[in-house]
């Protein structure tokens, strides 16, 4: 894929990641706030309802207790100025007329008293009852200017005549006011009851909506996460599909690189070199017939047989490289040991192989995998890492085959350096579900070990 | 003089006509049968009973190790030479270890396989000197790099004499007459040297001797 369409593919999916965040910040945002706003109102309602209910109780029962206030002092006024003016027939005058207008202004004073948030009715009714506390005042100013003659005589007129009916008037007024006040407050009460109500409708409303909201969210939120897993896994499995076929590739590819060279091996050495062969021993003949006196010719054929004969020795030494036939002629590990002492001779390093338990019956696959990982490991550590010793062990398990290839020259770093060498390696190995590992700090030599199961992956080593 | 008979095994044809070319020049060689692999090799070794066969070592089907063990375990009296490319010990062991008694490099097949042929008729090992040349070089170099002793000095003059009989395929009763020594004397001998060496077996042995060319 061109790096621009990957890229513009990458903001395509960047961006709609965005909407989807912004979108999921609004909805759960607008969803929060509904929530918290039902609560909010809830209380700040309940809180309302409360204080005015309070206050209505408060309101009520004050006026009740100044009317009951009036209505006791009427009361205790009206006995006690019967009681002055009849001092003179009973028996225990106790009147004294201090009293009695203290009363009179007790009586005022709970009108006074009387809240002032009035209704008009309520005004009007305790405007009446002023005037008539304010009559009784008068009236008793002039009882107290009569003696105790005019008293005797007029006692029984006034209390008849005017005490009577005023006193009836005033407790009637007070009748109508507490009924006025019992009507306001069913009233008020009512109301109280209606924005109740009125609450509890919005909050049910307010909670419906948000739990409508609530599980649409959370059908959409789950739709959304089930496309997402099955795109998730429908990306997985083809990356999968994707990753087993370049493995399937590249092991193609190794599989085709190594009979390439068994081909080539094989078509120079057993084509081109036995000819060279064959044709040095003609030369051998030509020469005996040839008689010795002829030195000329001799020296010719001595210098076609030294040609041929370094012909015959390149053609074997590319042979050998390509493909050895020590692992068909002799097995495993005496090709390792021919391989350790082909580079003794060729370079400074001296390898030493230690094999154990190696069967002879190894798959062609394991068999080169291993030589070729030997063979690279101490090319390495011979040309690169300029090692003197280097050793080579094969161990067969009941499972599976470890090799390790260790040398005491410079060493690396492995985690930085990684040479197509080593990656070749790693690919011989993994491909025949090996694992394979280097051991390596530098200064200290370096190990390459490998464990190779004895029954490799059929899928991927036998593709047709 | 009765012909030493010969079966010639190689998987080219070119290489088997040079060969009987060389060997039928000679009056006391007779070349009885040619094989193209080594399975060929097997079954006409058993019809044919030669005395000598001249095998390559890497042949399609069964290679040549593997013929010539079969071979010369089924008829000891048939000595095999082994013709090879390779020089190398592994190669050399391997081919002892089938009981080959001759091991020829083809570049020299020319020049060496008439003495070869008549040495391994003859009961004798027969082992081209380029062979014992690498295989020495490897052995001096080795212990030139690793600081070891020579365990061949190790030996005694009397223990050299007897290495010497048995890589030539002598068996302990040949020695203990030749040397005039009581059997049992030979196998303790015999038992120092191996342990003095390091060996395992008579091919180990021959390969060792080979290798300072006490044989040929």
């Amino acid at each position: 894929m061109p790096a621009s369409a990957a890229s513009s593919l990458d903001s395509q999916s960047k961006e709609h990641a965005r909407k989807v965040r912004a979108l999921l910040f609004v909805s759960f945002g607008w969803l929060l706030t509904l929530l918290i706003g039902a609560g909010v109102d809830a209380l700040f309602s309940l809180r309302q309802l409360d204080t005015v209910e309070q206050q209505v109780s408060r309101r009520f029962s004050a006026r009740s207790q100044a009317l009951s206030t009036i209505v006791v002092s009427v009361h205790v006024y009206d006995d006690q100025l019967e009681h002055f003016l009849l001092q003179d027939q009973l028996p225990a005058p106790n009147s004294n007329p201090n009293m009695i207008a203290k009363k009179i202004a007790e009586i005022r004073d709970a009108l006074l008293r009387f809240p002032p948030d009035q209704f008009p009715e309520e005004q009007v009714l305790l405007a009446e009852m002023q005037n008539l506390l304010s009559d009784q005042q008068n009236s008793f100013a002039t009882i107290l200017t009569w003696d105790p003659e005019a008293r005797q005589q007029r006692a029984q007129q006034f209390i008849g005549e005017q005490l009577l009916p005023w006193r009836a008037r005033i407790l009637e007024i007070s009748q109508q006011i507490s009924s006025v006040d019992g009507d306001r407050l069913a009233d008020e009460n009512l109301a109280l009851a209606l924005r109740f109500q009125s609450m509890e409708d919005r909050l049910v409303w307010l909670v419906a909506l948000a739990l409508i909201a609530g599980v649409l969210m959370s059908l959409i939120c789950g739709w959304y996460i089930l496309r997402l897993e099955r795109q998730g896994r429908q990306r997985y499995q083809a990356l999968a599909r994707s990753r087993l076929e370049l493995e399937a590739l590249s092991a193609r590819l190794v599989q085709a690189q190594e009979e390439e060279r068994r081909s080539i091996s094989r078509e120079l050495h057993d084509e081109v070199g036995q000819s060279l062969g064959a044709l040095l021993v003609e030369v051998g003949q030509l020469s005996k017939l040839v008689p010795s006196e002829d030195r000329v010719t001799q020296v010719q054929i001595t210098h076609i047989k030294s040609v041929a004969e370094s012909a015959v020795k390149s053609i074997r030494d590319i042979a050998l490289l390509l493909r050895p036939p020590m692992l068909d002629d002799l097995g495993l590990v005496p090709a390792l040991e021919w391989q350790a002492r082909e580079i003794s001779r060729r370079s400074d390093m001296e390898v030493e192989v230690h094999s154990q338990s190696v069967s002879e019956d190894l798959g062609d696959e394991t068999k080169v995998t291993i030589y070729r990982l030997v063979q690279e490991a101490l090319n390495n550590a011979a040309t690169h890492a300029s090692a003197k010793n280097a050793m080579v062990t094969v161990v067969q398990g009941p499972d599976k085959i470890t090799v390790g290839v260790a040398d005491d020259g410079d060493g690396f770093d492995p985690g930085r350096k990684r040479g197509m060498g080593i990656l070749g390696m790693e690919e011989r190995v993994r491909r025949l579900g090996g694992a394979f590992t280097i051991q390596s700090t530098p200064g200290k030599g370096a190990t390459v070990t490998a464990e190779l199961p004895l029954r490799p992956v059929e899928s991927l080593v036998n593709q047709p | 003089m009765r012909k030493i008979r010969i079966l010639l095994a190689d998987d080219h044809k070119l290489i088997r006509g040079g060969l009987r070319l060389l060997v039928e020049q000679q009056a006391d060689l007779n070349v009885v049968g040619e094989a193209n692999d080594g399975r060929e090799a097997v079954s006409l070794a058993r019809s044919l009973k030669p005395d000598v066969v001249v095998m390559d070592i890497g042949m399609p089907s069964l290679n040549g190790v593997e013929a010539a063990l079969q071979i010369t375990q089924a008829n000891p009296d048939i000595s095999v030479v082994m013709l090879s490319m390779h020089s190398d010990e592994s190669y050399v062991l391997r081919a002892l270890k089938s009981g080959a008694k001759g091991y020829l490099l083809k570049d020299s097949a020319e020049s060496d396989l008439i003495r070869a042929v008549h040495a391994v008729a003859e009961g004798k090992s027969f082992f081209s000197p380029a062979v014992s040349k690498v295989l020495l070089d490897d052995y001096v170099r080795k212990l030139k790099r690793s600081g070891a002793e020579d365990a061949y000095d190790l030996l005694t003059p009397r223990e050299r004499e007897i290495l010497q009989l048995i890589a030539e395929g002598k068996s302990n009763k040949d020695v203990a007459s030749l040397l005039n020594l009581s059997v049992y004397t030979v196998e303790t001998h015999r038992s120092n040297i191996m342990e003095k060496l390091n060996l395992r077996g008579i091919p180990e042995l021959i390969l060792f001797a080979v290798r300072r060319g006490i044989i040929s």
